[in-house]
Order: C-alpha cells, then structure tokens, then sequence
C-alpha cells in the first residue's frame, strides 16, 4: 500500500502529529497543549508545538514569547526545548485578526507546509474551539496520528466535545482519548471541590467508547505560569498539576504509539 | 481508537472510462469519469444542480478543449477522501468514501 496523503516535505521526519482539541471554548485547551507539549519534552521526546488558533493565538504568551521580526527570525521558534509556531509571532498579531475561513484554513497549511519542523517525535497542534476550516485543513493536509479532546467536567462542555469527536470519526481521523480539564480544585486544608462538576470525561470517553487519558485539577498556579511565561509542568514540576501533565503525557505517548492509522491507497491513473 | 473496521479502499486504478475500485469487504466496483464528474461535491457543483436545467447554456472555451471529462490527478485527502483534479482544470471536489461507494456500481468479474 502506497503512503498518503500526499507526503508533506516539512513533516517528513516528524513521527507524530496529534492535535488538540475541543468543540468548546474555554476548556483550557491551549494551557493543556502547552503543557501536554512540555511535559511529553521532559519525557526525553522531541516535541514541536504548533498554534492552529489564527484568530486567538495564545502559545507566545504562555511561553514568554511575542511578535519578531520576521526577516530576522527564523520559523519555528525554540524556547524550553520546544519547536513553537504561531501567528502570535508575526507583527501586529495583538492587533487581532480578521480574516475569512478559507484564509484561516490558508494559514493551517502554512504552518504545516512552509515551516521546517525538522526531526520531532511528536507535533503537537493546538486547534482552536469548534469544527470548522481549521481542524477540516489539519485533518485534510496532515498525517495525523490522532486527536484528543479536552472537556471540563459539566455537561455543556460535553455536549460540543462530542460534536468534535464525531467530526474526527467523520473525517476517519483516530482519536486517542478525552481529557478532563478543570477537574476538581483542592484546598489548603486538603478538601476536595468538584467546582464544575466531576466525572464528565470519562463518561464521555465510556459513552464513545474511546480512552480516558487523564484528568487535570484546578490549581491557580496554572493561570499564574500561563501569564507569565513559564507553564505550570517548568515551573512547579512538584505540584499535583504538574505530576497530572507527567502522567497525560505518558498515556498520549502510549495511545500515539498504539495508533497508527492505515493511509489510504494512492490511485493508479 | 482506529477507523481500522472501517469499509475501506484498497486499490483505485483507472479502468476504461472510470475508476475501477477494489473494497475491503471484498466489493469490486467502477464509476464512469462522467459520473464521477457529474456528481462533483463541491459547494459551486451542488449550487449548479440545485438550478433548473439551461438548454442554451454555452459551454467555456476550456470546457469544449476539455472534451469529455477525464481525471489529471486523484490524490488522498487525509483518511477519508479523495480530491480530484479534472481536464477541464476543476479541482475543488473532495470525494469522500461513502460517496465514492454510493456511485460506484458493481464491477464484472
């Protein structure tokens, strides 16, 4: 069997390409992929961190990085071990962006097609919330090895995080698993609050039948590290947060290797 | 998980005047090109056959050098389609698999 799509030159030597998603915003899903990236690098992989949300990029910010000069700089960024790209890189970004779909989807391919990624283990690609241009491009363009989604615990964040887990079944793409964001905060005195509720992700991942990957707690800290540069897993790797990354971690890594999704057949003309 | 269970193609190849398909459960199909083309999925074909029927309408130039409607390249689009390129240099159809298995009609052996 012949591989395909269409094998991408700047993807070539990079193993795995996951995304991260959610049909939700405000799940965390930058601060997971963030995190999820650094952490898998901490694990001895080599680790890229691609930012698919054109419209609100948030990677620079949470790793201490802004606009550059394009002519000097050069794509992808390095900063903690990783390989960063973002719209947030380019100048005028804070601007805000307003663009039309198939531009948004114009620049996924970019990102995916023009940048040296050069040799990784794993591409991790934050998407942005929703099931539109941008995950239609990653799914179109990239070999994925998966996705997984990320959901809060409530009901209403898992109500559009099955609309994303049916759009990668649609798209035949694998999704490795559900994590659970937010999960439940503890307090100083060591009592446990299930703030928005608990247990929503597995359930979720029994109900679809796909893997629970893991659960992240509530700490402030993670918000803290993310404003300031520095992600929660570099900064206070002792922390529960932290040792919770570690773990999410090893199971993507795990699932990523257990994949392998079969290319389809290239046609005979 | 992995869409492995999936109905799947496992070879496409061009065969007289369509596409001959062999299937993972085993099906052997072919789709004529006009076929293919005809029922092009892309947003300005589905507009197109959503109109009434125009008799008088005048085919482009590129369309009459074009001729009968034969593929210039059929490539993967991700895991689940495939996107073809057409002589008359349309290309903005993406076939998905389900698609491409409803228009295909069994091929004899």
């Amino acid at each position: 069997m012949q591989p395909g799509p269409a094998p991408i030159p700047a993807l070539e030597r990079v193993q795995h390409v996951v995304a991260v998603a959610s049909g939700k915003g405000g799940v965390g899903k930058s601060t997971v992929a963030a995190n999820l990236a650094l952490a898998m690098h901490m694990h001895g992989q080599r680790v890229g961190l691609m930012d698919a949300d054109i419209y609100g990029p948030s990677i620079p910010m949470m790793m201490g990085l802004g606009p550059v000069d394009p002519q000097i700089a050069s794509f992808p960024i390095d900063k903690f071990g990783l390989k960063l790209m973002s719209l947030g890189f380019l100048p005028d970004a804070g601007k805000g962006v307003l663009l039309r779909g198939p531009m948004v989807a114009k620049w996924v391919a970019t990102f995916l097609t023009q940048i040296n990624w050069g040799e990784l283990d794993f591409l991790v690609i934050d998407l942005p919330p929703g099931t539109g241009d941008a995950q239609l491009t990653l799914c179109q363009t990239a070999r994925l090895t998966g996705a997984v989604i990320v959901t809060t615990p409530q009901d209403v964040s898992l109500l559009d995080a099955v609309k994303a887990l049916n759009m990668f079944r649609q798209l035949r793409t694998p999704v490795l698993g559900v994590i659970e964001n937010m999960s439940y905060f503890v307090a100083d005195d060591g009592k446990r609050y299930e703030i928005f509720r608990h247990g929503g992700g597995k359930k979720l991942a029994t109900e679809t039948g796909v893997a629970f990957l893991g659960e992240i707690p509530i700490d402030p800290r993670v918000a803290e590290s993310g404003d300031t540069g520095d992600p929660i897993v570099r900064r206070h790797p002792d922390s529960p947060v932290a040792k919770s990354y570690m773990a999410l971690a090893a199971a993507v890594m795990g699932a990523a290797a257990q994949a392998g999704p079969e290319a389809l057949p290239e046609v005979q003309l | 998980m992995s869409a492995g269970a999936e109905l799947k193609p496992l070879a496409l190849r061009r065969e007289g005047d369509g596409l001959a398909i062999d299937w993972s459960d085993g099906a052997r199909t072919l789709i004529s090109w006009r076929t293919l083309r005809k029922n092009c999925p892309c947003a300005s074909c589905n507009e197109e056959r959503q109109k009434p029927a125009d008799p008088f309408k005048l085919l482009s130039d590129r369309e009459v050098v074009a001729g009968s409607p034969q593929p210039v390249a059929m490539s993967p689009r991700g895991y689940y389609a495939y996107q073809i390129t057409w002589n008359d240099g349309h290309n903005t159809g993406i076939y998905t698999l389900e698609l491409l298995r409803r228009l295909s009609e069994p091929r004899p052996a």
